[in-house]
């Protein structure tokens, strides 16, 4: 996007980005933490540490995600890479624990 | 529409900044003021003021103490029909629940203690849950009397989870904007290094005597600079130590299996029962397993005293005592846990050291939480909880400054609002606080509801602070200062004297008792700091009206704005 | 009571370090000794490493008084209230920093 976008479409685009800073980085990181959580558990370490290791770096990750919200050049492929990113790391989740349950 | 990086970087740090400054805001002014909750508790309970006390006896003091519990009427009216099964018969009245959990925690710095207890539902619906029905109090560990309830500890229950809540309980709503807030906070650090040019070479840099845009440049930058490893590690602390439970609870949604597997796992490891037995039995000498732990924890090079100690599943076969050590000496949290069989004192576990992991983040959510024993430390705490405010509101008056010129000119109100939203989070949140100590010292000590009264009061001076700021900033609409900063100024410093002299005719305590001929520190460092701010506010409000002054003498020179509020 | 004593050494080696840093830098030089920075180049460089070995003895001195991870918080918390403390001086008073350099030659 450039600046020859009209003001209504600029808006729009802000919108996009505060809805995928917020919203989006939650479920992405949420996804992050899951996924992380039950990939170091699959690969033997105890369950809250890895829990408490993914929350730290999930953290981390939410503020990295937040910042590339705005600072990406096309407001779609962050919309894009955050839901894509969110369902992907929640069904590896989940996948990954039948897994190690079964 | 962000034409650069750099450009995106100012946006996101202006607007998220000035949309979730005031709760930030709020968030380290009783941050700061949290660092020494206790003493200010003991500040406005005067009859807890005496020396803190170590665990006392559990025999002889405690244990009388926990058998004068009684479940909490709210409690129980909330609870009792959800945990209880009433296809087994009616409900256990709320006095003949039988006990099945007691618990004790102090500090170093706790004068009273802390004691609660769970009682059972003896007929619950899911034997699987926990089932209990609470109560809590706070007990003279000297004699084991029960200091009167309906008070309220202003320092550790109204500022502190003002610092990390907001007092706004429902749907823990308040916990959430904080959270968000800390996200902002390190993303507008990010934003804030990226967009500052001259980092290292303005390290040192203010200059009051530039213009006011720039001076307050200076000082937003200065304050966040210098105390950047604090700012960065106690927004990214407070938001650890509430992620598993609130931000990120994957352990309690779709990882639940997995969860509730490895407790198994880990319950079969530690021999801990998980269940009661169901046969009666007698409680060794819990005071001959304090000293077992102490013991031991001295044999581990670790010596120190008892900070938490908790008995589960009272009077059964499968009740055992876990005892905590204090984390006086180290800044990772109470631990290195001793559990004993309760009826016969032997040793069930020894908590071994902690793996990397935990430690690490035992080491990081301890450094925000500080129950570690350090005067300088906490005195540089609350120095970094005030530099940070002092950062925000700079921020704040910044973007007034920058822009009050340009909307006088459009007759635009945006300045305007900033502006007063900017006086009543600054000062008002003073002028509250300190207020609420006014009040705690006026209303007599056996009013019922006391703490209720101290709390309605706190909301409504602050109120009222917000509607003063928005009733007089009519100058800023032409560009000029807005008096309630130097009138509110004023109501600090008069607030802070007059909590200072209540404290005196309400108690005796004056400076001279506290300081010299019985020395009370936590009294004395609280009228101190109340001493200090009244005078920096003094000093800020006259600068202001010799600013406000200069503008109207010569309206073409720019009108500046006082930027000491900490 | 050793604790004390370190840590007060420790409030004063980080004090000074930061002032050494400060006065090692162009600007602030000029600001404090009132003559050009230009002049005094060999000075500001034996301050810049000064300044460094300060801030360095006052975490060795955080070291001696508490356990290291209690110390990384006291040296780190220190610095920032040194810089402070020196950014106000340069901005209030700037002829106190003067005699700091004087120690030094």
């Amino acid at each position: 996007m450039t600046r020859t976008h009209s003001r209504p479409l600029q808006q729009l685009g802000i919108a996009l980005r505060i809805l995928a800073a917020i919203p989006g980085g939650w479920a992405f990181s949420w996804g992050f933490v899951a996924c992380g959580t039950a990939a170091l558990v699959a690969l033997g370490a105890p369950f809250h540490d890895a829990e408490t290791a993914l929350l730290m770096l999930g953290l981390l990750v939410f503020a990295g995600v937040f910042l590339w919200s705005f600072a990406a050049r096309s407001v779609l492929r962050v919309c894009a890479v955050l839901v894509g990113g969110a369902l992907l790391f929640n069904a590896a989740a989940l996948l990954l624990q039948r897994a190690i349950l079964s | 529409m962000f034409t650069s990086f750099r450009q995106s970087m100012a946006w996101l740090h202006t607007w998220f900044g000035l949309a979730l400054g005031y709760v930030l805001m709020a968030c380290f002014f009783f941050g700061a003021l949290s660092v020494f909750d206790r003493e200010i508790d003991r500040w406005a309970l005067p009859e807890t003021r005496f020396a803190p006390q170590p665990m006392p006896s559990f025999d002889k003091v405690l244990l009388p103490a926990f058998a004068r519990l009684e479940a909490d009427p709210a409690d129980y009216a909330l609870n009792m029909p959800a945990l209880h099964d009433a296809a087994k018969g009616p409900q256990t009245p709320r006095q003949e629940l039988p006990p099945d959990e007691y618990w004790a925690y102090t500090t170093h710095r706790d004068p009273v203690l802390a004691i609660g207890a769970g009682f059972r539902v003896p007929q619950p619906k899911d034997p699987g849950l926990e089932n209990h029905i609470h109560a809590n109090a706070t007990i003279d560990p000297r004699s084991g009397a029960a200091v009167p309830s309906d008070q309220l500890k202003i320092g550790s229950q109204w500022f502190y989870p003002m610092h990390y809540s907001l007092n706004w309980q429902w749907q823990n709503m308040g916990i959430f904007t904080v959270g968000l807030a800390g996200l902002v906070m390190l993303v507008a650090l990010v934003s804030g290094v990226i967009m500052h040019r001259k980092f290292f070479r303005e390290f040192f840099t203010f200059r009051p005597q530039k213009q006011t845009q720039r001076s307050l440049l200076d000082l937003h930058n200065l304050t966040g600079v210098v105390a950047l490893p604090f700012h960065f590690f106690f927004a990214f602390t407070g938001l650890l130590i509430f992620a598993g439970f609130y931000y990120f609870p994957v352990s309690q949604f779709q990882l639940k299996p997995l969860h509730d597997q490895h407790e198994i796992i880990e319950a079969r490891e530690t021999g801990l029962p998980h269940q009661r037995a169901g046969i009666p039995a007698p409680l060794a000498s819990v005071d001959a397993m304090m000293a077992e732990a102490k013991r031991r924890w001295a044999a581990r090079d670790m010596a120190g005293e008892v900070g938490f100690l908790q008995l589960h599943h009272l009077g059964d076969a499968n009740g055992y005592v876990s005892i905590y050590r204090a984390g006086s000496d180290r800044v990772a949290l109470v631990g290195e846990a001793i559990h004993f069989k309760a009826s016969s004192g032997e040793v069930l576990r020894e908590e071994p050291p902690r793996a990397a992991v935990p430690a690490l983040n035992e080491f990081l959510t301890g450094l925000h939480l500080q129950h570690f024993e350090h005067w300088l430390l906490r005195w540089l705490y609350v120095l970094g909880g005030l530099l940070g405010c002092a950062c925000i509101a700079t921020g704040f008056i910044f973007f007034v400054e920058k822009r009050k010129r340009q909307h006088a000119a459009a007759g635009s109100p945006g300045a305007r609002v900033v502006d007063a939203l900017a006086v009543g989070c600054v000062t008002g949140m003073v002028i509250a606080a300190v207020g609420m100590l006014v009040v705690n010292r006026l209303l007599p000590a056996g009013l019922s509801g006391k703490g209720e009264w101290e709390q309605q009061i706190f909301w409504g001076l602050w109120l009222l602070a917000f509607v003063h700021a928005a009733l007089r900033g009519a100058p800023v609409a032409q560009a000029r200062i807005n008096p309630a900063w130097r009138e509110q100024c004023w109501a600090i410093a008069a607030l802070a004297l007059a909590a200072v002299l209540l404290n005196w005719l309400s108690t005796g305590d004056h400076l001279l008792q506290t300081i010299i001929l019985e020395p009370y520190w936590a009294v004395a460092g609280v009228d101190l700091s109340l001493l200090a701010a009244a005078g920096l506010a003094a000093l800020a409000a006259r600068r202001l009206a010799r600013r406000e002054q200069r503008a109207l003498l010569s309206p073409s020179a720019a009108p500046e704005t006082e930027v000491v509020h900490a | 009571m050793p604790e004390a004593f370190w840590l007060l050494l420790a409030c004063l080696l980080s004090l000074a370090g930061m002032a050494w840093l400060a006065l090692a830098m162009a600007v602030h030089w000029e600001q404090v000794m009132l003559q050009p920075a230009a002049r005094a180049a060999g000075v500001r460089l034996l301050l810049r490493g000064a300044g460094a070995c300060a801030l360095a003895l006052a975490a060795a001195a955080c070291l001696l008084a508490d356990r290291p991870s209690m110390a990384l918080l006291v040296w780190l918390m220190l610095l920032a209230a040194s810089a402070l403390t020196v950014a106000l001086t340069l901005a209030w008073r700037p002829a106190l920093l003067r005699g700091l350099c004087a120690l030094r030659g």
